[in-house]
């Protein structure tokens, strides 16, 4: 049997005309496994991993990390360990280094040390055409989001939310994406939930949630 | 011996009227169409100046403190709402912050300066609290209003970068670190300029009117360096503190940014 890793909850969201698009839902994790979000467009996803992650608050939840509570006035500590990849893959203005490193340098990393044997391994995997110093403004949109990708693996933290982490990619190149987030999420102490435009890719998934007003409905 | 400063007369100021005149005949001729935005321009320069000199003649002549203590809180009151006035998005309480910060940098700098480096005795003696105090305010009403239009500018458009670290366990203390950097360095600009310009490409106002007045050169220069210290830090604590009380205010303690509490664009 496997052990929830993340339970967060209940959640609800309205659309800006007030209208519910779910209530009461809550989300659980099992350790080791990808979970794939999915749901029509407008659908309220990515709000939805926003208040998993804690970008934006949620009277009344409680988020559980492998069984501790996180009180809503330490989100921060919260966020380093349930890491949100966001839409459109921001990045800072700088290097492909430099957006690679920013998270090593908070306060949250604890000094924790740049692991740069594995950036190597993914700098080569996913973005082996892309020298370490280019500026990131001059990436494309496929660039951005496996660079966005890598900074998440690097990160490396206990969960991983990614809302369209796969945005213009090829198949091929998406494919690799899919398996190294696999790969990451197959691990003890690891588990990822996931949103995907890509159809041919969402079977890859261990796990596929559908979002309903009342709730995640396993598919 | 000569007077120190030679009076002004009626007639005076209506030789110097017929300056603008002559520029509102050149706008004419050349159909410019400047003659009307001249004219009210010139009219609210004559009243408005007319009317704060009374208003000094008044509380230079009663010479108590509570008239001094009660003109400068309608200056800061009236100079808060002009900074805000100034930028183009805003949010809840941003009268507030902009009252605050306008308040306390102007009395702190205003209170050392006055007391402190001048020693000016009585404490409140108008002749020199209202034009210091009426430069730091003018000045701090610049930084505070350039500070404040920039943090929102960069919090409104570059939430994706704030976002992003704060996703990544920023404190709010680090997510923030950009923004107000940016924000206090705008405010900066002005006073930074003419610090570096001053005595080179203009005589600073107030070191031209001490030498009108009859003052000695190198006073007036020292008057000028203490002014403009004092405005420096003045601004500096006004576009800082602004900055920081409204960050607070639009990204929560919990690294919760707020984006929805900015309004206009």
């Amino acid at each position: 049997m496997t052990a929830v890793l993340l339970d967060a909850g209940p959640f609800e969201a309205r659309r800006d005309g007030g209208e519910a698009l779910y209530a009461g839902l809550r989300v659980r994790l099992d350790e080791g496994r990808m979970s794939l979000l999915e749901a029509p467009s407008g659908a309220g996803k990515s709000t939805l991993l926003r208040q998993v992650a804690g970008m934006v608050r949620a009277p009344g939840a409680e988020r559980l990390l492998a069984g501790e509570p996180c009180p809503s006035t330490r989100l921060a500590a919260w966020r380093t360990r349930v890491t949100l990849l966001a839409q459109d893959a921001p990045m800072l203005p700088g290097s492909v280094e430099d957006n690679l490193r920013f998270p090593f340098a908070l306060r949250s990393a604890g000094g924790r040390e740049w692991p740069e044997g594995r950036t190597r391994e993914l700098l080569a995997a996913l973005l082996s055409d892309v020298p370490r110093e280019r500026q990131v403004g001059t990436l494309s949109g496929g660039e951005r989001h496996r660079l966005a990708l890598i900074r998440g693996l690097l990160w490396d933290p206990p969960v991983l939310l990614a809302d369209e982490p796969l945005s213009g990619l090829d198949p091929e190149r998406a494919e690799r994406c899919v398996q190294l987030l696999l790969e990451y999420a197959h691990r003890p102490g690891r588990a990822a939930l996931v949103v995907l435009h890509e159809p041919g890719l969402a079977n890859r998934a261990d796990l596929r949630l559908r979002l309903r007003p009342s709730g995640l409905e396993q598919a | 011996m000569r007077p120190s400063f030679i009076s002004l007369g009626p007639l005076d100021l209506v030789v110097a009227a017929g300056l603008v005149v002559a520029a509102a005949a050149i706008s004419l001729a050349l159909r410019l169409g400047l003659e009307r935005r001249l004219a009210v321009a010139s009219a609210r320069t004559v009243v408005q100046l007319g009317l704060i000199g009374l208003i000094l003649k008044r509380i230079f002549a009663l010479d108590r403190p509570l008239p001094v203590i009660g003109l400068l809180a309608v200056m800061i009151l009236l100079a808060g709402r002009e900074a805000v006035g100034r930028s183009s998005r805003g949010y809840r309480g941003i009268y507030l912050d902009a009252w605050l910060a306008m308040t306390v940098s102007c009395l702190t700098v205003g209170g050392i300066v006055t007391q402190v480096v001048i020693g000016v005795t009585p404490w409140y003696t108008p002749q020199y609290l209202i034009p210091l105090l009426g430069m730091i305010l003018g000045n701090s009403l610049n930084g505070i209003s350039l500070s404040l239009d920039r943090l929102l500018d960069h919090l409104a458009t570059r939430h994706a970068e704030v976002e992003l670290r704060l996703a990544f366990g920023a404190t709010r203390r680090e997510a923030l670190k950009e923004p107000l950097a940016a924000a206090v360095r705008t405010g900066m600009v002005p006073i930074l300029n003419s610090m570096a310009a001053a005595g080179i490409v203009s005589l600073p106002g107030m070191m031209t009117g001490q030498i009108l007045a009859g003052s000695p050169p190198m006073q007036a220069v020292a008057y000028q360096v203490v002014v403009m210290f004092m405005i420096a830090a003045a601004t500096a604590i006004g576009a800082m503190l602004v900055a920081v009380v409204a960050a607070r205010r639009l990204v929560g303690a919990d690294g919760v940014l707020e984006l929805a509490r900015i309004t206009g664009s």
